[in-house]
């Protein structure tokens, strides 16, 4: 199984396609709120869905191209350079792959604010798109406007996409390739599955505890891999002394640096069977550990623990501990709801203009659009 | 009549044998012998190679050693000589005698009953892959072949490492070698040296005496275009048995005879080649195969490599089918067995280290046969000898059967000192994962041969196992060990104390001998330990190094502990975080501020200015 399913890889794909999901569902709920009611508004409601899932499409399309070419490109160059010494990259990759899932996960949790952030960078997109109206006609942004609809889930998803892409390539370096194409389809999967739940407003307190499991899940994934990265690098360095191939003797003595070790029991070598591979890429399994392979493991979940308290903390007084006089105060909950009612009051009034629907004097238009911007700017 | 005889020529014997006298001190010398690399080297009298030592059978020999190295000890090993009755003549430092000190001086003086072709060696551990290692021939002109031939070369067969023991030696047994890798040497010497020429006349017959005086890889050795007959292995006159390949381990001999072509038009390459299998890694620029030539004219134009891919290797004469030429019958069923287990593993100091049944040869502090001296009524007692020397103590005239296992991958060939053994049995090699050791029972033996091949080194096929016996005639201290100088040093080492009773009866240690002792301080009575006062009593005793834990130590177990203990803490931290995002969900959000957002469901471009107030509410 190990060879075909790399863990890693299906919790970037899931974290990614998830936060695709959840900025389709944001758009999707804001076009909900501008155009539900009135039939007349439903014809052009249902064309601007079909521009969000045309983007959206697209985005994917291209991601999906790129990522092909990418990783193929990759792993035809790519591994014959590493092959000569696979344990200092196999080290050094653990360890990009651990920077990186460590960056993502604690978002993950935080599906709500997430939201809330997408909400306000798609009413300050939209709203920005609304001001560029008086444009010449050949204006990028200008050209743009007609079809915002589009163009943010285009946008997005080919973020995402790409993110995705240099995650799965930064956190699948180690791996061979025939263990990349399950997990991201399964990835894809679950996170389009979770971002679905989410926007049909499902129970927010078992997504949440959904969410919690993986997360740790997730970081029990990297704390194995930053100890496992630490251990390679510790195998590298004693392999380059003891000159030859020590892992000759399998997992029996001297495939080991006897002076460094923690433990060691004679079997269950993660790199030689397959079951005890699965439960190193799970939970850091190593039949030989090292100083460094058991200090790393702490101190990775130290590091996870202060990170926390860290962000709880800027959650509460709004700055980072010791950083308080740095950072700008950031918009209340409330200043948010607001950009984002203009935003779609703004969207959908640009759409019926658009759409030749003139029941609306203009002048009334104009002078909200302007009232908003100010708003918005304060 | 028949006694009168006897007496006759016993007489004869006693008139033609002479001493034979020599002077070696052994002395840095440079030296370049493949023409690749100048180095220090150990040679005799100032020169190197060490000269060839040569005698009649039936000859005394004396041999006034004087350690001329400033920097370390040694002592000489005459490998394959039984020293019948001077036990204490055999050489291994620290088992027959201690070792000579730099300037001290030892005499060797034995006699020699023996024929055929043998080599000396310093038996310090790691010393004679350094260059002190020589032929040591005894002519004999009563040999079957003796008329059969014409002239007699002696060409001695080793690798040759650039870097001295005391570079390689640190480097191999370190924890930084955990699988115990042999270094591997540079080149092969031929006659010590490289892309030489032997020159041979037309339709001559000659007795070329082949000795691998190497100390690690067995050489494959072919003449091109030409058959030869081995007569005689490791000094045990054999019938004539054609061959065209054979393979000569460390430390084995054999003489061939080679009867020339009628013709001078063609020069033929002479191939030897390491046994790469014995390699742990074959480096880019090692050359396997060696090729020097058998020169029948001067015209050099044919000269031409020994491409041992035109040569088929697969298949070397097996000397397991050589019949001893005195037609010795196979020795009765033993009335003592020593079953053997060879492996390899790493102790506590992370080296690896060879073993019999688990123990790595630990020098005692006492050598061994002066162990045998002092311990009167003990001596019958392996125990005294210590349990890492790995003794065993054997009755006089016993026949002692060996069965050696080979749980080792690598080709191991044995020697035993004091004596030749007959080799009853020996397995093909097995796979790495699938090591077979001796089973008496299996039908799938063959018949022991009724006249069974003897020699004093005889090699071990990787997984395989082998069935020696031998006759305990010889009372002295034997080590039957490894002949690899690697795995010397890494203990495959074992000591037989035979008939330790008569030892103490017919040996008289010379006063050189006790006082080359003197001067390294090194005790001379007492147990393995050194103590003479209990000599079941081995306190103190040199010991190896413990075995690796097994699995999880206290240690282990804490860091374990401590690994799963801080990986829930931090998920307990993680699921905090997670949970206080339920705040941040709309629900929350609104109770919070209070506001019923179920109006603006219906939102439309005018609600804007509903919402306002709660935006000015909250500024």
């Amino acid at each position: 199984m190990a060879g075909v399913f790399s863990v890693e890889v299906f919790f970037v794909l899931f974290r990614e396609s998830l936060e695709a999901s959840i900025i389709l569902s944001v758009l999707l709920a804001f076009l909900k709120q501008g155009f539900s009611g009135s039939g007349s508004d439903q014809v052009v409601y249902k064309s601007l869905v079909k521009q969000v899932w045309y983007g959206a499409a697209a985005g994917l399309f291209i991601c999906l191209i790129i990522g092909g070419t990418f990783i193929g490109v990759f792993y035809s160059l790519g591994n014959d350079l590493w092959a000569k010494s696979e344990d200092l990259w196999e080290g050094i990759f653990s360890l990009v792959a651990t920077v990186l899932i460590t960056i993502m996960g604690l978002a993950m949790l935080r599906i709500n604010k997430m939201k809330e952030k997408w909400r306000v960078k798609l009413a300050k997109s939209i709203l920005d798109s609304h001001k560029h109206k008086d444009m010449s006609w050949w204006n990028p942004k200008r050209i743009t406007t007609g079809y915002a609809m589009a163009i943010l889930p285009f946008i997005t998803v080919l973020r995402e996409g790409i993110e995705a892409i240099i995650f799965v390539g930064g956190v699948s370096l180690g791996t061979s390739a025939s263990s990349i194409p399950l997990p991201v389809f399964t990835g894809l999967a679950a996170g389009l599955l979770c971002g679905y739940i989410i926007y049909r407003g499902g129970n927010v307190m078992s997504i949440q505890i959904f969410l919690i499991a993986s997360t740790c899940f997730l970081y029990l994934i990297a704390a194995g891999l930053f100890s496992r990265g630490v251990w390679f690098l510790e195998m590298y360095r004693f392999a380059k002394a003891a000159g030859g191939d020590v892992a000759e003797n399998g997992s029996g003595p001297g495939s080991y640096n006897i002076k460094a070790s923690v433990w060691h029991v004679n079997c269950c070598n993660p790199l030689i069977d397959g079951g005890w591979q699965i439960f190193q890429a799970l939970f850091g399994w190593q039949n030989s550990a090292t100083f460094g392979s058991v200090i790393s493991y702490n101190v990775y979940w130290i590091c996870i623990c202060l990170t926390i308290l860290a962000a709880l903390y800027e959650e509460k007084h709004g700055h980072w501990p010791l950083l308080g006089r740095f950072q700008k105060k950031k918009m209340t909950e409330a200043e948010i709801d607001q950009m984002v009612r203009e935003a779609a009051s703004a969207e959908k009034l640009a759409t019926v203009k658009n759409a030749g629907s003139h029941d609306i004097p203009m002048d009334s238009f104009e002078s909200t659009s302007e009232e908003e911007s100010k708003d918005v700017s304060r | 009549m028949k006694s009168f005889v006897v007496l006759l020529l016993a007489f004869m014997a006693m008139v033609s044998a002479k001493t034979v006298t020599y002077n070696l001190t052994a002395t840095w010398v440079q030296a370049n012998p493949d023409g690749c690399h100048e180095r220090r080297v150990i040679g005799v009298n100032n020169v190197w190679p060490p000269p060839t030592i040569e005698v009649d059978k039936g000859d005394t020999l004396v041999v006034h050693f004087t350690n001329g190295l400033d920097d370390r000890n040694s002592t000489i090993h005459w490998h394959g000589l039984y020293q019948n009755g001077t036990a204490d003549m055999d050489g291994p430092s620290m088992v027959s005698q201690c070792p000579v000190a730099p300037g001290a001086s030892v005499v060797y003086n034995f006699t020699v009953n023996q024929n055929g072709t043998y080599w000396y060696h310093a038996h310090v551990p790691s010393q004679y892959p350094d260059g002190f290692r020589g032929a040591f021939i005894v002519h004999d002109k009563e040999a079957y072949f003796a008329d059969m031939y014409d002239e007699e070369l002696v060409l001695p067969l080793s690798e040759w490492y650039h870097d001295e023991m005391q570079v390689l030696v640190p480097k191999f047994m370190s924890l930084y070698n955990p699988s115990g890798a042999e270094p591997i040497p540079q080149n092969l010497l031929f006659n010590e040296t490289m892309n030489s020429t032997i020159h041979v006349k037309p339709n001559t017959t000659y007795l070329i005496r082949l000795i691998n005086i190497g100390a690690f890889v067995s050489q494959y050795f072919w003449i091109e275009d030409h058959d030869f007959q081995i007569v005689e292995v490791d000094g045990v006159y054999t019938e004539p048995s054609t061959a065209d390949l054979i393979y000569i381990t460390a430390a084995q001999r054999y003489s061939i005879l080679l009867t020339t072509k009628n013709t001078t038009d063609k020069n033929y390459a002479i191939g030897t080649r390491m046994d790469d299998n014995m390699l742990d890694l074959i480096p880019e620029d090692l050359l396997l195969n060696q090729t020097n030539w058998l020169g029948y004219n001067d015209d050099k134009s044919d000269y031409h490599n020994a491409d041992p891919s035109l040569k088929d290797l697969t298949a070397p004469f097996d000397d397991f089918y050589l019949v001893p030429h005195d037609k010795q019958g196979i020795l009765p069923e033993p009335d003592h067995e020593i079953v053997v287990d060879v492996s390899m593993d790493n102790l506590d100091d992370g080296v690896n280290y060879a073993f019999f049944n688990n123990i790595t040869y630990t020098r005692p502090k006492v050598p061994t046969l002066y162990t045998v001296l002092s311990a009167g009524d003990d001596a019958t007692n392996s125990l005294v000898y210590g349990e890492f020397t790995h003794t065993v103590v054997l009755e006089h005239m016993d026949v002692i059967q060996i069965v050696v296992n080979n749980a080792d991958t690598g080709t191991h060939p044995f020697h035993l000192h004091g004596h030749e053994f007959q080799v009853i049995n020996r397995s093909p090699s097995y796979g790495d994962d699938d090591p077979t050791p001796y089973d008496p029972e299996s039908s799938d033996n063959p018949p022991f041969p009724d006249i069974p091949m003897r020699r004093d080194t005889v090699y071990l096929r990787p997984s395989g196992h082998m069935v020696l016996r031998f006759r305990a005639d010889n009372p002295g201290v034997w080590l039957f060990h490894c002949h690899i100088e690697w795995h010397l040093e890494q203990g495959l080492v074992l000591t037989f104390v035979e008939a330790p009773k008569i030892i103490q009866e017919q040996t008289n240690v010379r006063p050189d001998h006790w006082a080359a002792c003197a001067d390294l301080s090194v005790p001379t009575t007492g147990n393995a330990a050194a103590n003479s006062a209990n000599f079941l009593d081995l306190t103190g005793q040199n010991a190896q190094v413990i075995f690796l834990p097994a699995g999880f130590t206290a240690r282990g177990i804490v860091a374990l502990v401590f690994s799963c203990i801080s990986a829930f803490i931090g998920m307990g931290f993680i699921a905090w975080y997670g949970a206080s995002d339920l705040s941040n969900t709309e629900a929350k959000i609104i109770l919070k501020n209070g506001v019923e957002l179920n109006d603006d469901q219906e939102l439309d471009i005018q609600d804007t200015e509903t919402v306002n107030p709660h935006l000015a509410h909250h500024n």
